[in-house]
């Protein structure tokens, strides 16, 4: 596979980074993926951190070659991670879940595959159009379908943060599933946050990547993006890879990586190994306490 | 609460010597079942079936196919536990008594004394002129007794609100649904999630600091729970009060009369800072069995009203 990859995290004007994002490759597959942890609800970054780590782990686990139904494994990935995300809020006596948004993209044999959960969005841009986006899972989003409300307005709403899919939580998240896509040399397949999608529209990003190279354009469009949100930018985070002509000798190829191994980038910061939720009930545990009940009710007189 | 989508047990089925009648209620964690025993004795047995799993699709088996899942299916189990040894020690006529505990269908049962009558939810939704101060006196200072006795057992139930307090037929307060109990020196029961339910848990049990955790935490949930029968909607969250305060004096919302004193004692029960309450659910029941001064035969005339009038329909 030939491709050029780029990958960013901002603070944006906040004061913590509650985005996380991680790429990693095999010679024949690879995983994008981002989370948002939600803010207003406890450890939002423990939220989004534990996604990315645990669809990584799951890739890296499953992909050693290809991954062999590349849709399922995403939805299922997206669910273990949602089940991680509450197992460490049972662990920690959490008194609420903490939450994220998440989107994850594999590619492999030329196609793309991805779902999300929440508002983090991917595009998939093809000769500076839009040839593919994920749909948010938004309230605004949903009065836009209902045609009660225009995209213009959805920017300024003010319930333009709710969604009503995520993982962490009460409810397991509602996830959505792109087709499989044919890529062509040159698409550009970018998974962004809200902090960067909501400045910077597609119908910008497309022209702009028909004229410069995504690595070059990206780092300046970053900045434009936290520049455009005027001192309130929340936090930016973008993952995106352009599709590159396979015979360019000019793009590295991923053949020079060995089997079996990964190439990994994140801004997680693996500290949550501790915070592993460990089943610690045995079936003793369980046979000694009922006999424990047992015996107490037999000694209090009736 | 969330709606538990787990298959009942069968009415007929034959669980452990008792024959299931019908489900009485479900909660976020378990069924509550009717059943008799081969004697014919009504039982209600509580199943530990947390409602977010999806553990039993069709049959009378609990499986549970994912590993996640089985950690938080455990981590219940253990506060199920502690709900069992809570009860265990407790000999009351004011608390529910727990008969037997076992394992079944790959899940853990607890048998309790079957009380016939209503929750004190139900009778304030149905009629809140049933909530004299004679009544509210009576009850909770019976309810003392119950609560004096799981204190005396270094546990919190930590979970007191109208839909776990019982009104027998003869009038008798039971406290139930000891879910949330804790037995207060053990610290791994202490590392457990807490449990709590907007408007009757104290701030301090949103904090979660064990050791900011006493006996003034359920006397917090008693003084909410008066406070419901008198206002008909439970006072501002703990944890929001802490922010600020916007508890609707009781004195407004009262659809009937009722002395100061009685404001005053629930008003010091919700004190936010627990070194104003009550500090024992003795102190409470003192306060509440004490006449008020300046109303004693008002007091007593709704004293007088017969028990019996409460039930009719």
């Amino acid at each position: 596979m030939r491709f050029t990859i780029f990958q960013d995290s901002r603070i944006g004007n906040r004061d913590g980074n509650e985005d996380r994002v991680a790429y990693s490759y095999s010679r024949d597959v690879l995983l994008m993926t981002i989370a948002d942890g939600m803010g207003g609800h406890q450890q939002g970054e423990v939220a989004a951190e534990i996604a990315v780590q645990e669809i990584t782990r799951r890739f890296q686990q499953e992909a050693r070659n290809k991954l062999r139904r590349p849709a399922d494994f995403l939805v299922s990935a997206i669910q273990t991670a949602h089940r991680a995300i509450v197992s460490h809020a049972v662990e920690q006596n959490l008194l609420e879940c903490p939450r994220t948004t998440c989107v994850a993209c594999i590619v492999q044999n030329g196609c793309a595959y991805w779902a999300h959960a929440g508002d983090s969005r991917l595009y998939v841009l093809r000769r500076g159009d839009l040839a593919a986006a994920t749909q948010d899972h938004s309230k605004v989003q949903q009065m836009i379908d209902a045609g009660s409300i225009t995209v213009e307005q959805a920017a300024r709403h003010p319930d333009r943060n709710k969604i009503y899919s995520c993982l962490g939580g009460v409810v397991p998240p509602q996830i959505t599933s792109g087709r499989e896509f044919k890529l062509e040399d040159g698409d550009t397949i970018i998974l962004s946050t809200d902090g960067f999608w909501s400045q910077i529209p597609p119908a910008i990003l497309g022209p702009m990547l028909r004229k410069q190279a995504l690595v070059d354009l990206m780092p300046g469009l970053m900045v434009e993006a936290q520049r455009r949100a005027n001192g309130e930018s929340d936090n930016l985070t973008v993952v995106a890879m352009t599709w590159e002509d396979q015979e360019d000798a000019n793009v590295a190829d991923t053949v020079t990586l060995e089997e079996e191994q990964f190439a990994t980038s994140t801004n997680t910061t693996q500290q949550l190994d501790d915070g592993k939720p460990s089943d610690d009930v045995t079936e003793e545990d369980i046979e000694r306490a009922i006999a424990e009940i047992q015996d107490a009710i037999r000694k209090v007189p009736r | 609460m969330p709606q538990q989508a787990n298959q009942p047990l069968p009415a007929g089925y034959v669980l452990n010597g008792y024959r299931i009648e019908k489900p009485l209620s479900s909660g976020g964690f378990s069924i509550v079942y009717l059943a008799k025993d081969e004697a014919g004795t009504p039982f209600a047995i509580k199943e530990y079936l947390p409602s977010s799993l999806p553990l039993r699709t069709e049959g009378v088996e609990v499986i549970i196919t994912d590993e996640a899942n089985l950690s938080v299916f455990r981590h219940g189990l253990k506060c199920f536990f502690e709900e069992g040894r809570a009860l265990a020690l407790i000999q009351h006529p004011n608390v529910v008594r727990v008969e037997n505990f076992f394992r079944a269908n790959e899940t853990c049962y607890m048998v309790m004394t079957y009380v016939r009558g209503r929750t004190l939810q139900f009778h304030i939704q149905r009629n809140r002129a049933e909530m004299t101060e004679g009544f509210i006196r009576r009850v909770f200072a019976n309810l003392m007794n119950g609560l004096r006795e799981v204190h005396a057992n270094k546990l919190l139930h930590l979970d007191i609100k109208p839909a776990n307090i019982f009104i027998a037929m003869d009038g008798r307060p039971v406290l139930l649904d000891f879910g949330a109990a804790r037995i207060t020196l053990s610290e791994e029961a202490m590392k457990l999630k807490p449990m709590y339910t907007a408007g009757f848990a104290a701030p301090e049990h949103y904090r979660f600091k064990p050791e900011e955790l006493g006996p003034w935490s359920d006397i917090y949930s008693v003084g909410a729970t008066i406070y419901t029968c008198i206002a008909g909607t439970p006072p501002q969250a703990g944890d929001q009060r802490e922010e600020k305060d916007k508890v609707i004096p009781l004195r407004t919302l009262a659809k009937q009369k009722y002395s100061e004193d009685l404001y005053d004692i629930v008003e010091s029960c919700l004190s936010v800072d627990w070194l104003k309450r009550p500090q024992t659910a003795f102190d409470l029941q003192k306060r509440l069995m004490e006449e008020p001064p300046e109303e004693k035969r008002g007091f007593l005339e709704t004293m007088n009203i017969p028990l019996s009038k409460l039930f009719s329909r």
